[in-house]
């Protein structure tokens, strides 16, 4: 008994964190209406921050061009590098608040969730690029906190564990008492009932909106840099714990900081018990082949999609139907002369190009897929899937089990790909229930789920070392991609990819010329209104999502057979955040945007081509600079840089049509004939 | 002549408030009928209750003698019971046509499937005898955001008629139009009968309902409180009590 006492306790430090981010989450939401997925990374940077300041007393800025350090004090205490990453932590709040959510405020969810995307990307690389330590397992520093032992229910407990417990309950409650008592609360809850409203009493949102984000900044820097000696933080796994935060904030309803912190230690304890009883040699009934940190992660999951789904509807009611729209998906033209110049060129490229291109090639190509089904889901059905990565590497993994077994090349494609739209679907469900950030936040989590369920279970990925695809034949020719020496990713891999990319982008062509497509773009545009032209909005949603992961399906496969080993590390959730991310920037509703984000790619032909004749920088700093990109496109530019250089063309043609057409349009002629 | 639509006892609660009271009416297959009340009466309630859109407390909605009470909204449309909303709620990415075509047929696993393989499976004859009678050829390819409110209104009417409905429900179908524009639609509606389609509109608009409707139906906080021709409802003391306060 006491043992499960004392699993249960150990998980008081990172409830008591889970609690701390979802606190800040709750007060973000509840003054700006942003879910901010970046909100655990803001905290890592002010912890790796204060961790560096207080060993070598310099200061790492988050800015690239801007210097990368400054030196402020030789040997700064503990109280003053407390100061200084206080301040820190609050000024990064500011500026995120200032520069990218408030242009954001009237914006459609997809574009706010880009942003916190792109903020999550950004600050994981300048971790990754600035600080020393950012390996799996960061050293340990000189702790905050101390943790001697403190007898508690007949078991052991540290100390630090109660104090984070006590950090976090103590800001809840004051949290709770300036909403319930001040003028601030009231006028935070009088902004948030009704922004109009609350301007004419003269009261700013803006800067409620800013101090909340300040406020919610420095607790989530606070609370990372006490889990440190209990957890230790990373830039891989630390971002991540805004997944449980965000179920612990869901479950107070985004509105309740008693409930939410509650719920916060409570999912941390769970984690922790599950956890210690998963790894007692005495538990045997578990099979061998469930990772069992898996599990421990599926906690939050679970809570995040049984919320959703039991607080969902299937239709939005009348007051939500949103005023921002996506970019608008155009039919496509020219799709013959596209075709031949694209396929051409590529095939030309193949047989012609070194082995290193052709290497960046086939990644764009394969890549390609992975963007366009994000094109399918978001693009045109209007659904956020965080998940599609995970879809990829499920198919991936399986395509090697199934060629293993003697299933030809061919067959083993489509089938993998049919099982990740079987996976699809399910984690599309929760899509017929909600919408916009809320699903971005259901589909994040189910690819977690996928991520440390299965992608992490070693007899089906080969775990830590991964797993080597047999050399695959299509109709008696080897097309495998491995050669010797400069023969290494043979063209005939390549041409197996254009194959399956032509053919796959095409019949998204199809779709959206046809009925089905334009369906999904109703749906897309207003539910209720396509469910009163009689288009069933749940087959609707769950066919795009299907469509989508067969097409993520098809990525992961050609991505297992293009490499030596596929490892568990290739399907991260953050390579899916870099895939939606890529694709929105690009053109999130074409085919063209597809494309173009696949050459994008990181080591894709863009940036090879960048690095091979600027120095290998690209590479280096791809991820920071999509995230700032990111977060650029979405505020100015929502439609991305096929949008833009459609408009451009537009306009253009616009402009040649007026000089050489003087006849004024009927519109106008109506307007200036009428009555004076 | 068997009824059309018969809905019995529908009510409907929003929390604590009875948005519908018990409120039960037939249409006729070839009626205008129309509903009109003050504001906050509950008449989009009704729609939305009829369509699926809300689901409703008690009562049941027969509409062809099938019971469709439970049926989720775009099963009611297939069967023949559409509906316009107020504000429109055109789709705004889509162009006139597109916008029509969407709702034109309902769509099949194998159509879905040939999608994928087929270029392109354009315009349907509906959808272009539907564009062809309402007007909006020449404005077919445009999107709804470059339109006057007047031709928005006839494309929302356009997607609700190209699936050839039996019924159609009109929410205020006449906000925001000027008289011309009133009187083209009072013309269009007086004529749906003759190609199949009956109609149950809801509107202030007295001159609308009154000009165009067999049979009125009177609402006033979620309650029927009138019913007959337009002659009688017009002088009918409830109706007068309803739209310009009780006398004590």
């Amino acid at each position: 008994m006491s043992t499960y006492l004392g699993y249960l306790l150990a998980g008081l430090g990172s409830g008591a964190v889970i609690a701390s981010l979802a606190l800040g989450l709750v007060l973000s939401h509840r003054t700006s209406g942003v879910v901010n997925f970046a909100h655990a990374a803001m905290g890592m940077y002010v912890a790796f921050a204060y961790f560096e300041f207080r060993e070598t007393g310099e200061l790492v800025l988050p800015f690239l061009g801007l210097p990368a350090r400054i030196y402020l004090l030789p040997r700064p205490t503990q109280t003053t590098a407390l100061i200084v990453a206080v301040l820190l932590a609050a000024t990064l709040g500011l500026l995120v608040y200032l520069l990218v959510f408030r242009p954001l405020r009237q914006a459609a969810p997809l574009a706010r969730v880009v942003a916190s995307l792109g903020l999550l990307l950004y600050l994981q690389e300048i971790v990754r690029l600035r600080f020393p330590v950012s390996g799996a397992v960061a050293t340990r520093h000189r702790p905050v906190l101390a943790d001697d032992p403190i007898d508690l229910l007949g078991t052991t407990v540290t100390q630090n564990r109660l104090l984070l417990l006590l950090l976090a309950v103590v800001a809840a409650a004051v949290l709770g008492a300036v909403f319930r008592f001040t003028r601030f609360g009231l006028a935070t809850r009088a902004a948030a009932g009704n922004e109009k409203g609350a301007l004419l009493l003269g009261i700013s949102p803006d800067r409620l909106g800013a101090v909340s984000w300040a406020v919610a900044s420095v607790i989530a820097g606070i609370a990372v840099i006490l889990i440190e000696p209990i957890a230790g933080i990373s830039a891989t796994t630390t971002p991540l714990l805004v997944i449980p935060a965000l179920a612990a904030a869901l479950l107070g309803g985004l509105e309740s900081f008693a409930i939410t912190t509650a719920a916060g230690v409570a999912i941390g304890m769970v984690q922790s018990l599950i956890l210690g009883w998963a790894v007692r040699p005495d538990t045997t009934w578990l099979p061998d082949w469930l990772p069992t940190t898996g599990i421990q992660q599926f906690v939050p999951v679970l809570v995040i999609i049984a919320v959703l789904v039991w607080r969902g509807d299937a239709l939005p009611d009348r007051a939500a139907v949103s005023g921002r729209r996506l970019p608008p998906a155009p039919e496509p033209r020219n799709v013959l002369a596209w075709t031949v110049v694209l396929v051409g060129g590529a095939a030309t490229m193949l047989a012609t190009a070194g082995t290193e291109l052709r290497h960046a090639l086939i990644i764009s190509l394969a890549f390609s897929l992975l963007t366009l089904s994000v094109v399918v889901v978001t693009g045109f059905s209007g659904q956020i899937s965080l998940a599609q990565l995970a879809f990829a590497g499920v198919a991936g993994f399986a395509s090697i089990r199934l060629t293993e077994h003697q299933v030809p090349f061919p067959v083993a494609l489509v089938l993998a790909a049919t099982l990740a739209t079987l996976i699809g679907v399910i984690v599309g469900y929760p899509a017929t229930r909600v919408r916009g950030m809320s699903l971005a936040i259901a589909t994040l989590a189910m690819a977690v789920a996928i991520e440390e369920l299965v992608l992490a279970s070693p007899p089906f990925s080969g775990g830590h070392a991964g797993a080597a695809a047999p050399r695959p034949f299509l109709l008696g020719l080897d097309v495998g991609v491995g050669a010797t020496g400069s023969d290494n990713f043979r063209p005939a891999f390549g041409y197996v990819c254009l194959g399956v990319l032509t053919l796959a982008a095409l019949g998204v062509v199809n779709l959206r010329r046809n009925r089905t497509g334009l369906r999904w773009l109703a749906v897309r545009a207003n539910e209720r209104a396509a469910a009163a032209a009689g288009i069933d909005v749940t087959r609707a949603k769950l066919g795009a999502f299907a469509v989508s992961s067969f097409l993520a399906g098809l990525c992961g496969v050609l991505m297992a057979f293009s490499v030596t080993t596929l490892s568990p590390t290739s399907f991260l959730v953050i390579g899916a955040l870099v895939a939606v991310a890529l694709t929105y920037l690009a053109g999130v509703s074409s085919v063209g945007g597809a494309l173009l984000a696949g050459a994008l790619a990181q080591a894709g032909i863009v940036t090879t081509l960048l690095s091979s004749k600027g120095g290998g920088d690209a590479d280096t700093y791809v991820f920071a600079i999509s995230g700032i990109a990111l977060i650029l496109t979405a505020i100015f530019a929502p439609e991305g840089i096929t949008g833009l250089v459609r408009d451009r063309v537009a306009s253009l043609r616009h402009a040649a049509h007026r000089a050489g057409d003087q006849s004024p349009t009927s519109a106008v002629a109506r307007v200036e004939g009428g009555p004076a | 002549m068997s009824a059309l639509l018969e809905v019995g006892g529908l009510t409907v609660k929003h929390g604590g408030l009875i948005a519908l009271d018990d409120v039960s009416l037939t249409v006729a297959e070839g009626q205008v009928v129309g509903l009109i009340g003050p504001n906050g009466a509950g008449k989009t309630t009704f729609i939305d209750a009829l369509t699926g859109f809300t689901a409703p407390a008690r009562g049941h909605v027969h509409f062809e003698g099938r019971d469709l009470t439970d049926a989720p909204p775009h099963e009611r449309s297939l069967a023949g019971l559409v509906r316009t909303f107020q504000s429109l709620e055109l789709f705004d990415d889509l162009s006139v046509r597109d916008n029509l075509l969407v709702a034109a047929h309902p769509p099949t696993l194998w159509s879905t499937i040939t999608d994928l393989f087929w270029p392109k499976s354009h315009d349907s004859a509906e959808t272009h005898g539907i564009l062809e009678l309402l007007d909006l050829l020449p404005i077919a390819d445009r999107l709804p955001t470059e339109l006057s409110n007047g031709e928005r209104h006839v494309v929302a009417l356009g997607r609700a008629l190209v699936s050839s409905p039996k019924l159609l429900l009109l929410d205020e179908p006449a906000a925001g139009l000027d008289p011309s524009e009133t009187a083209e639609l009072t013309e269009r509606l007086r004529r749906l009968p003759e190609i199949g389609t009956s109609v149950l509109v809801v509107d202030h608009d007295m001159s609308l309902i009154l000009g165009v409707c067999d049979e009125v139906h009177v609402l006033d906080f979620g309650r029927l409180v009138a019913s007959g021709p337009p002659e009688a409802i017009r002088t009918d003391p409830t109706v007068i009590a309803a739209y310009l306060g009780r006398s004590a």
